[in-house]
Parts: structure tokens; C-alpha cells; sequence
């Protein structure tokens, strides 16, 4: 809501610095996101009056002679296509700045000296959308009954030396919709007395309400007032109502439309005017809309009406989308004479929704759903008829046509000095409370301990006590208000166990090179369930912005891989990128969330570099990676077990299911060529990743327990191990039986050499291990190490027929 | 010739000898040749028993000197080869140290969540829990205890991620409020709580909205609660994120959860108050909103407003991160640019 200083001061006094107030008024009331002086950076721009105006031959442009109030009258040379001798005009002196900070000097167009220039609005800063239209390509012109005289300052005359204040309302003070809600408003913050006056009318011609038999669903339309103005004259508004619309943003159009308008923004009472004529079939009827039903608005685009729109009809076709927009076949044209004015209360919801439903928010739209007020809507339909007599010169047929009355019950809330205080933490005596209500003119009655307050229907936004702190705390001021902190029992700030773990685990990754993403949670349904080992029922979003974001992950690496085709597409393939963060399924009949880990490797483990030595990063480098977390936050890596799998969008022989005690807790392994080889930006780089079930995990290392041991005191015995083997058996069946007959003293078995190719037989593999014996109580003899050995040896000959080299 | 001055001339030969001496090679002929068993000190030695017998101890002492001389020579002649040897060796080692590093990716946090941590730890610090909530939300936690009306806009299928008439993802933490607040046990104490997480809205994506954000909510429940105490944190917390030199100010505003409700403005950090293009030229921003917990938020958690009381705050995550960073595109938190996220591995705190 644009809200004029000037007309303000219709209501209260005001004398106070326009910028100042906007700041008090965002502190106490509503924020104000702008104070704008119109013709702040203008000079020089005055009134002249055409005396004669001749046209270049061969171009668009017109010389003229023009009173500006000099001795002489200057000659200006002027291209607009509506210049013509007699009309009053803007023009800018020479020196004079108009909009966008030009500056006007003499000059000579066509050989034909120029002393100035004739401006449209636009050019002294209006905008396109407030101009009105038969003014929008050319000059503007005077109304030949405005009161001016050449050389005299446009500003006034156009309303440009007001300020304006751009109203950023909430959607609970829709009362300040209204010059006089804002006024009520205002005057509560300088604590003024506001003045709103009321309508009185006497009608003037023939009565009318036999004429027309009107049908309305009061859900619909709990209040519909009729009234009909005969013999209108359709023209210009006067100057000043005009200044006034656009100064408030609104294109001033007719005198019929103007007023409603006008009306509008001062009481925030949407107003209608059909051309009766749209009425001839003696009906109006207000009802939902059938299906099917279309109609083409004011603003020439044709609907198809929704069945929960409202419309107004002439008991045969709709003739307005109640609430949002006038049709087109009820619209005030040049040769309308007698009008239905209409002053109505739609229902809110409904309205809102007709007017998102079809894209067409308008300023009635945007007031009747944020509510209206009850107390308004008789006294605007009077003003309206009011000024359409004055305006448009029109005759007030006598009587109203009421289609449904609803009456708005009165609120009254009791509250108590001591509640005020306790609330906002404050010792502000009642007498200072009772002004407060004063100044926003609500009547309080004093009730023992209670504050009884009556509260205006102009102030819906009321109704429990705790609006009531929130009055006497913006006007009390918030900056009065002692900053102070709870004083409370102590209380032990900290995470959940879970969540502790989850932070232990993400600064390790972190340690170890990671970049931490966060991807969207909505992705595709094909996405959803890839890199997942058993996909979920799906949850997907109703109303989905796009295919691309309509169901939420199972899994966290379809995010990075989203990632890591952006890097590359930017030629970054040196990627290390993790995710911590959840997926969702519907497993069980019921919506679940787990919390999940996922990294992702791609290009060399080091930048390259001057010396060439590097190393691919491959399925190894990432399992060491993986491996290092696992032992950082307390897994015994004894329990770990890896098995090749297939798994959707991963490499069928380069992927593995990670199980910890026999539970699968996630995956590792490398993209599968079929994702990267679509991609051009990915095609040709071997992508790695793993993807952690932490619900799996945490469960298992909340609270480790570290019990220090000494460090050994006797030397522990490397001994070596090599075995020629089939190539299908599998390191972790080879391990596993070295562990299960190693006897008490193996510390540590690692691979420490593999070979395959020419030097061995087809079908066969060598891999080497070394063994760690230690006996923390003794020294280990050669014969205690040698005989595990051969315990181990025999039974590696005997169940997977190995031949110990 | 006398013993003596075939002494001295093979101490003036000797020692000339020595300390021409260039490598450990020769040092060890020229060893064996003056000091050796065949060597002519021996020679001079085992001539003695045909001189006079006074003369003979002179002489003995004297070639003793002599040898330990040589000897002494020998040594130092030695050491400074070695010496020689040992700076070759180390010059062959030298290496450029101004030659740049093998280097790797250093980890970093993503800056959303760098901001999140920081406001974590400031309060647990003052004693607030933690607490996460589930992003899959019910109408009823989210809107419904919120006091969000029937009709709300908020509500709307278009505003809103609805799964099915019931579950959503959440446009709030706000749920989590109502979660915590109809299981709490005032007898242990009171409630103070922060709940961070991820929430959604039907917006599309462009430089200032993302359908997907971070908020942090904050509550803080008790018998004796007040505004002042709301207005005391807050301007303790945006200190501590943007400055504390930066002054506050509190506007009235609306939420349904809160009445009174405000939000909060700091003074502008990059024009400090004078009005630039970030402020947008008010020299406020505008960095969180706030408010007395609703009655009938409290009422619908089974909780007596008449009793207990307080504050809730929420604050925008991503909102934080731009201002505080100086981002100027929304989408760059989602986007996962390595070039983008790398930069802030040194705001790791």
C-alpha cells in the first residue's frame, strides 16, 4: 500500500519530518520499505500554454510558441503526436532535470531553435503503469478546468511534491489498506486525534430497487449492497483525484472507475461499477461458477471459470469474477450513461484462491483476502455515489438493494495491567496503558483488575489478550523495552549422543581431504532408488515443480554424482566431495528418515605435480579411506566384511556390499560405465564412491570405551606367507582361515604382495601375506611361531588347495 | 749424520708430506710411511743401540715427539677430509625447498553449515539442547499446533510439498516446537531448545529462492519469560554472527506462533548504516524473525498459557551464509562447485 503524507493530513494533524516518520512507523506499526518524494531531483518544470504549434514538413515534429509565464513565449521544437495549440502543458525549462538526472539545455532540431522541452509523465519519472492511457505515447496534457497558470511549478498540480510511503503490510494489519486505516495507524504513533468523516446522502432521482431482483449466497457474499447512478457523464477525474490514484500507484482510467478506486484506498472497501445495460434481464444472481462457464475479464483475457470461483451474473452469463475482476460485457464505456455501483464482502478464502487459480491478483483481490472491514462497506458504497453525482455528474437513484446483510459480532477482550507487564517484561503504569488504547481509539473500561476493551471491527486482527500486549508494547516502543536475559535454573546446553557421533564422523572425512556438499533431497524417481541395494517404496511429493525434483533420495551418492558431473563439465575432475544428510523411503507402511554418509573420489590422489608421482585413485585408495574412518570412530575392522555385489548404477565387478556383524550398512565400489559414458563431461573418468547407513552404524559406537593397554614390552615376529592359489578364491576366504588357525598370538595379517600372468599357471594367483606374532607376556619362541605357521599352512593346503611357495 | 739432524730433516720432510695429503687414499700411504712399522722413524729407532747411551734417551724422546707429531697431523688431516667428504655429500643433497609440495584437496564444511555450527555452539554454551526433528512432517505438528489456520496460504498445495493429505515436507522447523513442547517435563526444569535442519517450499529455484533451505528454530519456554529477555538474546546472537559493534532495532511483524511477533534488523555491515545497494539503501537488514510464543500454541501442546510463557526465534541459515559471505546467488550452496565450497575450508572452526 502506497500511503500519500498529504492526503493523510486530510485526517490528522501532521507536521512532522516525512523520512523520520517512515522510521517511526516501522518501529511501532507497519514496516515502511520506502519514502519516496516524487519530485526529488527535479527543477525547472513548469506549466505552459501552447499559443501555436507548426509542423515540419517532412518530419513528426511540430514547431510551437509557448506562455511559460516570461515576457517572451519560447519556441519549442516537440515530436509527440498529441501537441496542439490551446492545451496546457509540462515543460522543462532550459536547466531544468528530469528524470534519470538529464539535464535540459537549448538547442536546435531540424535548424528550429529550441528553448526547452515539452515532457510526458513518463519523462519526469512516472511509471508506464500509472499513466493514463491516452497519455502513455505522447505529451501529457492539462484538463482545460484545471486551475493553473503558465510558469507555474508542475509539482503541486501533479501531486509530486508529496511523499509516499510504501507500506509493507503483514497480513494481520490489512486494516492499514486504507488511507483511513493508515491514518487510525499514524495517528496511534504521534499519538494525534484522526478525524473520519461521515456520509450523509440524499438521493436524488426515482427509486430503483423494484428494478432489479438480486439472488445471493450469503457464504459467498455475506454482505452485497446495490445502488444504480442514472445519466452518468464519462470524462476525466479531476486533477487532483488523479494525482492522488497515481501517486498510490493505480492508472487513472474514467471518472466512474476513478472513483471506485478512489474510494477503495480511502476505506480499503473494494468497489465495483457494471454498466447497467449488462442488467437488462432484471437479475443478478451471486453464485459459484459451473463448469464450463468462461468470461472474458477487463483485462481482455478470456477464463475458463473454475467451480469454486464466484461470480456475479446477470442470472443468464457471468459478468465479473466476483472479488478478483470485472467482465469485459459489463465494463464502463464512453457511452455508458446509467451504472450499478456495487459495494460487496466476498468470502477471503476463495477469493484467494480465484485470484492465484488464474494468475490475476488484484488490488481488490489482495484486500477482500486478507479480510475487509465490516464497518465500511455501507459508508463506501454512499461515498462512491457521493462522488459519482459530483464526478460524473450522475443522478443517485433512491434506495439500496441489499442481497445479504451478515452482521460481524462485536469483540471485547480482558486483559490486566500485570499480564502486559509480565509479557513484554516491563513496568508501565495503567494510566500510560490506558492512553496507549487511547491513542489507537479503543474504548477501555476499567473493571477491578481488568482492562475491558472494546475493539473496533476496523481492527479484525484482535481478539485475545496477547494482541492486546502486542498494542501497548509497538506503541510503548520496542527500543523502551530493557534488554535483559532469562533467569533460569541451569540448564545442560548440548547433542544428541547421535548427533555427536555424526560430527565426530564428518570432521574425520574432513581430516581426510573431503569437501562437504548438500544436494537436494527431491530428485528424480529414477534417481531415487540408483546406488540403493534394496530400493524402498518411494515417496513423492504431489504437486512436484519438475520430474527432476519429484521424489526423495534413498540415497546420498545420486547427489554427488549430480555434483560431479557439473565439476567436470568445468573441467575440475580432481574431485574428493562428501555428503552427510538423509534419505527417505515408505518401507513398512510409514514414512522413515535415515541418516546417511556418502563420499566420492575422482582424478589423482594428489594435484599433479613437478616430481610425476602420483596415483590414480582406484577402488583401494577409497576402501584405505573407508577403512580409516571405520577405525577413527571405533569399528573393530575384524567385523567388517566386504562382498562383491550388483548393485543398480554401480560397476557389477567392482562394487561391494559393506557388512558390519553380519548387517549390511552400505556400499563402496566405482560408477558404473553406463552412468559416466552418457555423460559427456564424465565419460572416461573412473568415478569411486561408498555410502554409510549411520542408523546402522552409530548404534554400534555410541559411548566407545577405551581401555588403555601398555604398550608390548617383548618384540613381536614378522614371518611371510606366500600362496599360489585358484583365482576365484577370494582374499577374505584366505584370511579367514589364517585368523581361525593362527593360534592366540597373531596381531596383524596384511597383503603385502598379489601377481597373476605369465610367471604362474593359467587359472591361478600368488598372494603374499605377512603375519604378526606377539606375545604380550613373553618372548615368543621360534617354535611356538612355527608351529602356528604350519597350523595355518596345512590347513590352507588342505581346504582351499593351496601351494605354499 | 747425526741421528738428531736426520731427525729434524725427517720432521721438516714428514710434515711437508702430510700436508700435502689431499685424499684418505694417500693419507694412508703417507701413514705408513712415517709412522709405520717399516717407516724411518722405526729405522731410527732400532739405529739407536749404536749410539752413545746418554745420547740414546735424548734421541728416543725425540722421535717419540716426532711420531706424535705426525700422529697428531695425521689426525687433523683426516678429520678435515672427512669434513670435505661429509659437505660434498650434504651439497649433492641439497634440494630447492621453495619447490611447492605434493598437495591434495584440503576438507572442507560446506559455508551453511559452518554458519549452523557456530550458532550451535554459541547456544550450548548457554545451556540450549539441540534437538532434530523429522523433514517428512504431518499438517498437524507443522501448521495445525502451530496455529496455522485451515486456510492459511501456507497451506496451500501450491506453496507447500504435500506427500499425501496429511504428510509433508516440512516449510518450518516450527514442527519441532510443538514435538518437544507437548512431551516436556517442566517439573526437571525449563525449556530451552535450538532445531536446525532442512525445510522446502514450493518455490522455483532462481538467485534469491531455493525449494530447499535451512532454518534454525529457537524456544524457550518457562513461568516467567518476558520480551525483554527475547530482546536481550537476539541481540546477543546477530553480535555474535555479524559484529558486535552492529546496533538492532525490533519491528512489529506476524507469524501465526507468535503474538507479540518482531523481527529483527541489524545495522548494515558494508555501509554501517549510511544506505548502499545491499541494505537497499535503508541501512537495515533484516536478518531473522521472532515473537512471544502463541497462547494456542502452548494451549494446543497441553501446556497452561496461563502459567508458563515465552520465546521463539527462527532464523534463516542460508539467509546468514549470503550475508555473511557476501553471496549473491542462492543456488551456488546446491550447485556443489568444488571451486565455490573450497574457499571456506579456511572458516573451518
Amino acid at each position: 500500500m502506497l500511503v500519500s503524507y498529504k492526503w493523510l493530513q486530510d485526517f490528522l494533524e501532521l507536521n512532522k519530518d516525512p523520512y523520520q516518520l517512515g522510521e517511526k512507523i516501522t518501529r511501532t506499526g507497519v514496516e515502511v520499505a520506502d519514502v519516496k518524494h516524487p519530485q526529488e531531483g527535479l527543477k525547472k518544470l513548469v506549466v505552459g500554454h501552447i499559443l501555436d504549434c507548426t509542423p515540419v514538413e517532412g518530419t513528426h515534429l511540430n514547431v510551437t510558441h509557448v506562455d511559460v509565464g516570461d515576457e517572451e513565449p519560447h519556441q519549442i521544437v516537440c515530436g509527440a503526436p498529441n501537441v496542439a495549440a490551446g492545451e496546457d502543458v509540462i515543460v522543462a525549462l532550459p536547466g531544468a532535470r528530469i528524470a534519470d538526472n538529464i539535464k535540459i539545455k537549448k538547442g536546435k532540431l531540424r535548424g528550429y531553435e529550441s528553448n526547452g522541452m515539452i515532457c510526458g509523465l513518463q519523462e519526469i519519472g512516472f511509471a508506464d503503469s500509472v499513466v493514463p492511457e491516452k497519455y502513455v505515447d505522447g505529451i501529457f496534457l492539462f484538463p482545460t478546468d484545471a486551475d493553473l497558470h503558465p510558469g507555474q511549478e508542475v509539482f503541486e498540480l501533479l501531486g509530486m511534491d508529496d511523499y509516499i510511503f510504501d507500506f509493507d503490510i503483514t497480513p494481520n494489519r490489512a486494516d492499514t489498506l486504507s488511507m483511513e486505516g493508515a491514518a487510525y495507524e499514524v495517528g496511534a504513533i504521534i499519538d494525534e486525534p484522526v478525524k473520519v468523516e461521515d456520509v450523509a446522502l440524499k438521493a436524488d432521482g426515482p427509486d430503483w430497487t423494484d428494478q432489479l431482483k438480486v439472488q445471493v449466497d450469503s457464504k459467498l457474499a455475506p454482505k452485497f449492497y446495490l445502488r444504480k447512478i442514472k445519466n452518468v457523464k464519462i470524462g476525466d477525474s479531476p486533477l487532483w483525484m488523479q494525482a492522488r490514484l497515481w501517486n498510490a500507484g493505480i492508472r487513472p482510467i474514467n471518472n466512474v472507475v476513478d472513483v471506485t478506486n478512489y474510494v477503495m484506498l480511502l476505506t480499503g472497501q473494494p468497489l465495483h461499477t457494471y454498466d447497467a445495460r449488462a442488467f437488462e434481464s432484471g437479475q443478478l444472481v451471486v453464485r459459484k461458477a459451473t463448469a464450463g462457464e468462461k468470461l472474458t475479464l477487463l483485462n481482455d483475457h478470456e477464463v475458463d471459470l473454475d467451480p469454486n470461483d464466484i461470480v456475479i451474473t446477470n442470472g443468464d452469463q457471468p459478468v465479473m469474477m466476483a472479488g478478483v475482476m470485472g467482465g469485459l460485457n459489463s465494463e464502463i464505456k464512453e457511452d455508458t450513461t446509467d451504472v450499478i455501483l456495487e459495494a460487496a464482502i466476498f468470502d477471503p478464502t476463495l477469493v484467494r484462491k480465484a485470484a492465484l487459480r488464474h494468475a490475476n491478483r488484484t488490488e481488490a483481490s489482495s484486500r477482500y483476502e486478507k479480510g475487509v472491514n465490516y464497518d465500511a462497506t455501507m459508508r463506501a458504497l454512499n461515498m462512491a455515489a457521493l462522488l459519482l453525482r459530483n464526478d460524473a455528474d450522475g443522478t443517485i437513484a433512491e434506495g439500496i438493494i441489499t442481497g445479504s446483510d451478515k452482521k460481524q459480532e462485536s469483540v471485547t477482550v480482558r486483559t490486566t495491567v500485570s499480564y502486559i507487564n509480565k509479557v513484554l517484561g516491563t513496568e508501565i503504569s495503567s494510566s500510560e496503558m490506558l492512553n496507549i488504547y487511547k491513542r489507537l481509539n479503543f474504548n477501555v473500561e476499567v473493571a477491578g483488575k481488568d482492562l475491558v476493551v472494546d475493539i473496533p471491527a476496523r481492527r479484525w486482527d484482535i481478539s485475545i489478550p496477547a494482541d492486546l500486549v502486542e498494542e501497548v508494547g509497538r506503541l510503548y516502543g520496542y527500543d523502551n523495552i530493557k534488554s535483559t536475559q532469562p533467569v533460569l535454573p541451569e540448564t545442560r546446553g548440548g547433542y544428541s549422543q547421535t548427533e555427536d557421533v555424526i560430527r565426530r564422523i564428518k570432521s574425520v572425512v574432513q581430516g581426510q581431504g573431503l569437501i562437504e556438499a548438500i544436494s537436494y533431497s527431491l530428485t528424480s524417481s529414477e534417481k531415487a532408488v540408483t546406488y540403493t541395494k534394496t530400493p524402498q517404496p518411494l515417496v513423492k511429493v504431489q504437486m512436484p515443480l519438475n520430474s527432476s525434483r519429484s521424489t526423495l533420495r534413498q540415497n546420498l551418492l545420486t547427489g554427488l554424482i549430480d555434483a560431479a558431473a557439473y565439476n567436470m563439465a568445468r573441467k575440475q575432475n580432481q574431485l574428493t566431495l562428501y555428503e552427510q544428510g538423509r534419505v527417505y523411503d515408505f518401507a513398512g507402511d510409514t514414512y522413515n528418515e535415515h541418516e546417511h554418509l556418502a563420499a566420492l573420489y575422482s582424478g589423482n590422489v594428489y594435484w599433479d605435480n613437478w616430481q610425476h608421482e602420483n596415483e590414480q585413485i582406484d577402488f583401494y585408495f577409497v576402501k584405505g579411506q573407508l577403512a580409516n574412518l571405520l577405525l577413527a570412530i571405533g569399528i573393530d575392522l575384524n567385523q567388517v566384511e566386504y562382498k562383491a555385489e550388483t548393485i543398480s548404477g554401480m560397476h557389477p565387478t567392482r562394487t561391494a556390499g559393506i557388512y558390519i556383524k553380519g548387517h549390511y550398512v552400505g556400499l563402496i565400489g566405482m560408477i558404473s560405465h553406463e552412468i559416466t559414458n552418457v555423460n559427456k563431461a564424465m565419460n572416461g573418468n573412473e568415478i569411486y564412491g561408498y555410502e554409510l547407513n549411520l542408523d546402522e552404524i552409530i548404534p554400534l559406537i555410541i559411548n566407545p570405551k577405551t581401555i588403555s593397554k601398555a604398550a608390548p614390552k617383548f618384540p613381536a615376529v614378522d614371518r611371510d606367507l606366500s600362496v599360489l592359489i585358484d583365482q576365484e578364491v577370494t582374499n577374505q576366504e584366505i584370511e579367514d582361515l589364517i585368523k581361525a588357525n593362527s593360534g592366540k598370538y597373531l596381531i596383524k595379517l596384511r597383503v603385502i604382495d598379489t601377481y597373476q600372468g605369465s610367471h604362474i599357471a593359467q587359472g591361478k594367483k600368488s598372494i603374499a601375506y605377512r603375519l604378526t606374532f606377539l606375545n604380550r607376556k613373553d618372548t615368543l619362541t621360534d617354535e611356538v611361531v612355527t608351529k602356528a605357521m604350519t597350523a595355518i599352512t596345512d590347513c590352507l593346503q588342505d581346504k582351499l588347495k593351496a601351494e605354499i611357495r | 749424520m747425526d741421528l738428531f739432524d736426520r731427525l729434524n730433516k725427517l720432521r721438516e720432510k714428514g710434515l711437508a708430506e702430510i700436508a700435502k695429503v689431499k685424499n684418505e687414499q694417500t693419507l694412508n700411504e703417507v701413514r705408513v710411511k712415517l709412522v709405520g712399522r717399516k717407516s724411518e722413524l722405526t729405522e731410527i729407532l732400532h739405529s739407536m743401540k749404536d749410539v752413545d747411551p746418554d745420547k740414546r734417551r735424548d734421541i728416543g724422546k725425540q722421535v717419540n715427539k716426532v711420531r706424535d707429531l705426525f700422529n697428531h697431523n695425521l689426525d687433523n688431516v683426516k678429520t678435515e677430509i672427512a669434513k670435505e667428504l661429509a659437505e660434498k655429500q650434504l651439497e649433492k643433497e641439497r634440494i630447492d625447498v621453495t619447490l611447492p609440495g605434493r598437495a591434495t584437496h584440503v576438507g572442507s564444511k560446506h559455508p551453511i553449515n559452518i554458519i549452523l555450527d557456530d550458532l550451535e555452539k554459541y547456544f550450548i554454551g548457554m545451556g540450549y539442547q539441540v534437538v532434530q526433528g523429522p523433514e517428512i512432517e504431518t499438517d498437524h505438528y507443522c501448521f495445525e499446533m502451530m496455529n496455522l489456520p485451515k486456510d492459511h496460504p501456507a497451506r496451500d498445495m501450491q506453496e507447500t510439498f504435500y506427500i499425501d493429505t496429511e504428510d509433508l515436507l516440512r516449510s518450518q522447523t516450527s514442527g519441532d516446537q510443538a514435538r518437544v513442547l507437548e512431551k516436556f517435563d517442566f517439573s526437571k526444569g525449563p525449556l530451552k531448545m535450538v532445531g536446525p535442519g532442512k525445510v522446502y517450499r514450493r518455490d522455483d529455484d532462481d538467485a534469491t529462492h531455493s525449494h530447499q533451505f535451512m532454518q534454525m528454530e529457537g524456544l524457550v519456554v518457562d513461568k516467567n519469560i518476558t520480551m525483554g529477555d527475547l530482546k536481550g538474546t537476539l541481540e546477543m546472537m546477530t553480535k555474535h554472527v555479524f559484529g558486535q559493534d552492529r546496533k538492532t532495532r525490533l519491528r512489529p511483524s506476524y507469524f501465526p506462533f507468535t503474538e507479540p511477533s518482531v523481527e529483527m534488523d541489524v545495522s548494515c555491515f558494508n555501509c554501517d548504516g549510511k544506505g548502499c545497494a545491499i541494505c537497499k539503501y535503508t541501512g537495515w537488514i533484516e536478518v531473522l524473525g521472532a515473537g512471544m510464543v502463541h497462547p494456542n500454541v502452548l494451549e494446543n501442546a497441553g501446556i497452561d498459557s496461563k502459567i508458563y510463557g515465552g520465546f521463539a526465534f527462527g532464523v534463516g541459515l542460508d539467509r546468514f551464509a549470503i550475508l555473511k559471505y557476501g553471496i549473491d546467488d542462492i543456488r551456488d550452496f546446491y550447485t556443489n562447485d568444488v571451486r565455490f565450497l573450497e574457499q571456506f575450508s579456511k572458516e573451518e572452526r
